[in-house]
């Protein structure tokens, strides 16, 4: 399969009213694109397939780390406007939401109202999971990540216990705009004093593990993840930010839980 | 095959899938999503260890299980009309090598105090570790864009 997104020169020329509705729509989907964990590629594809599916001849797209620039072209007008854009928590749903939007509109289905109506439904999804049923859950992949490191039933239920109140204390500092780091490093140090019981209290045989599982939850995957795909994509410059973002994290759980290590008196990594 | 190995593949498979489901839940997937999810995080780690426990390195069982994870996706995203990021990034949670990424923090710390005679074995982890980690992150990477690099491709956003 092969994909051609040509530009289409028998389409009606817009005017710059339309080009700037065309404009501020585009970047309204590539921002909450871009704040909610996708990758470049599909950040430009997606703005490209809205902005053409909307009339435009072509669509030049910029997508930086934290600004997405966009210039619609129909005809001899153009126009060209940034958007400032802030890195929020991942939300596959609204990813998934745009992505089915852009090609309703490339089908013809939506026009530039109908586009605006659904942008507006779409950025003001809420999350479909309860919190506490979030946290259980985390608590319950944290602790399988145990088992898949070989820790034993014991270190399971510290593990499960340590990074279910560490995701509390998480959402609980991020909701009041805590830097994202410091909010990493306050988060691991909970987890690791409260895994510190597997060795404290003498549970198991390798509380090491509990330590180590109890703070994945904080693991950038999507951040390391889409850096090595924007690498292989070509996307340079987001690749390097993301992957030293996604670093940074790591060096912070690295922190926190060194932090506890030494405060519990445990034996470390 | 010994039954030995396919209850030690199969077990791999459960926890991963909860492992999957829960970070899948994190990301906000939609919920009808939840469950395909969850089989391709425990898919793609299961072949990993599979693959692994037949003697094959790390990097490269996770290259096999990620490419799984990236067609399978394709798969149901075709099937259930949603992009193949939502299945592709939550199946792949499992498989990235997050407890090796902080503990290459950890050993860099550590590195800032120890003595000078201790100091060259510990860089050697440091630097093994870092190394793995990057690798089985491109691993990953390469995987769950390989449908996009050999199948779907799609023409550059230039002209």
């Amino acid at each position: 399969m092969f994909y051609d997104q040509c530009s289409d020169t028998s389409k009606p020329p817009l005017d710059r009213e339309a080009l700037r509705d065309v404009i501020d729509l585009a970047l309204w989907a590539g921002q909450l694109l871009l704040q909610y964990g996708a990758e470049s590629e599909r950040i430009e594809q997606t703005i490209h397939r809205l902005g053409t599916g909307l009339g435009c001849d072509w669509m030049d797209i910029l997508v930086s780390p934290n600004v997405i620039a966009v210039t619609t072209i129909s005809g001899a007008e153009f126009r060209t406007k940034i958007r400032r854009v802030i890195g929020l928590n991942v939300n596959l749903t609204i990813i998934s939401a745009i992505n089915r939007l852009s090609r309703r509109v490339e089908d013809g289905e939506l026009d530039r109202f109908g586009v605006r109506k659904e942008l507006d439904r779409i950025s003001k999804i809420k999350s479909h999971y309860n919190r506490w049923l979030v946290v259980a859950m985390v608590g319950l992949a944290c602790a399988s990540f145990s088992r898949l490191f070989g820790g034993d039933a014991a270190v399971f239920v510290v593990t499960f216990i340590a990074s279910a109140v560490a995701m509390v204390v998480r959402q609980e500092l991020s909701r009041r705009y805590f830097n994202q780091f410091l909010v990493v490093i306050v988060t691991a140090f909970a987890a690791g004093v409260l895994a510190s019981a597997a060795d404290l209290l003498n549970l198991s045989g390798q509380p090491e593990t509990a330590l180590a599982a109890s703070v994945l939850l904080l693991v950038p995957g999507v951040p390391l993840i889409n850096a090595a795909e924007d690498l292989i994509t070509g996307h340079m410059v987001t690749a390097v930010v993301r992957g030293i973002v996604g670093g940074i994290i790591s060096l912070s759980i690295a922190l926190g839980l060194l932090l506890a290590i030494s405060l519990m008196g445990v034996r470390g990594l | 095959m010994n039954t030995a190995l396919l209850l030690t593949v199969l077990e791999d498979g459960l926890w991963s899938a909860l492992a999957a489901a829960g970070f899948a839940m994190l990301f906000n997937v939609p919920v009808r999503t939840l469950p395909g999810c969850a089989i391709l995080g425990a898919v793609g780690h299961a072949a990993r260890t599979l693959l692994m426990q037949m003697g094959m390195s790390v990097e490269a069982g996770t290259l096999a299980g990620a490419t799984l994870v990236g067609f399978l996706g394709l798969v149901f995203a075709r099937r259930w009309r949603t992009p193949a990021t939502v299945y592709t990034l939550s199946g792949a949670i499992p498989m990235v090598p997050g407890s090796l990424a902080f503990r290459t923090m950890i050993g860099l710390l550590r590195l800032a105090e120890a003595a000078p005679e201790a100091a060259a074995p510990m860089l050697a982890d440091v630097s093994v570790s870092a190394i793995k980690t990057g690798l089985i992150l491109g691993a990953i990477a390469v995987g769950i864009t390989a449908p996009s690099l050999l199948i779907v491709r799609q023409r550059p956003l230039a002209r």
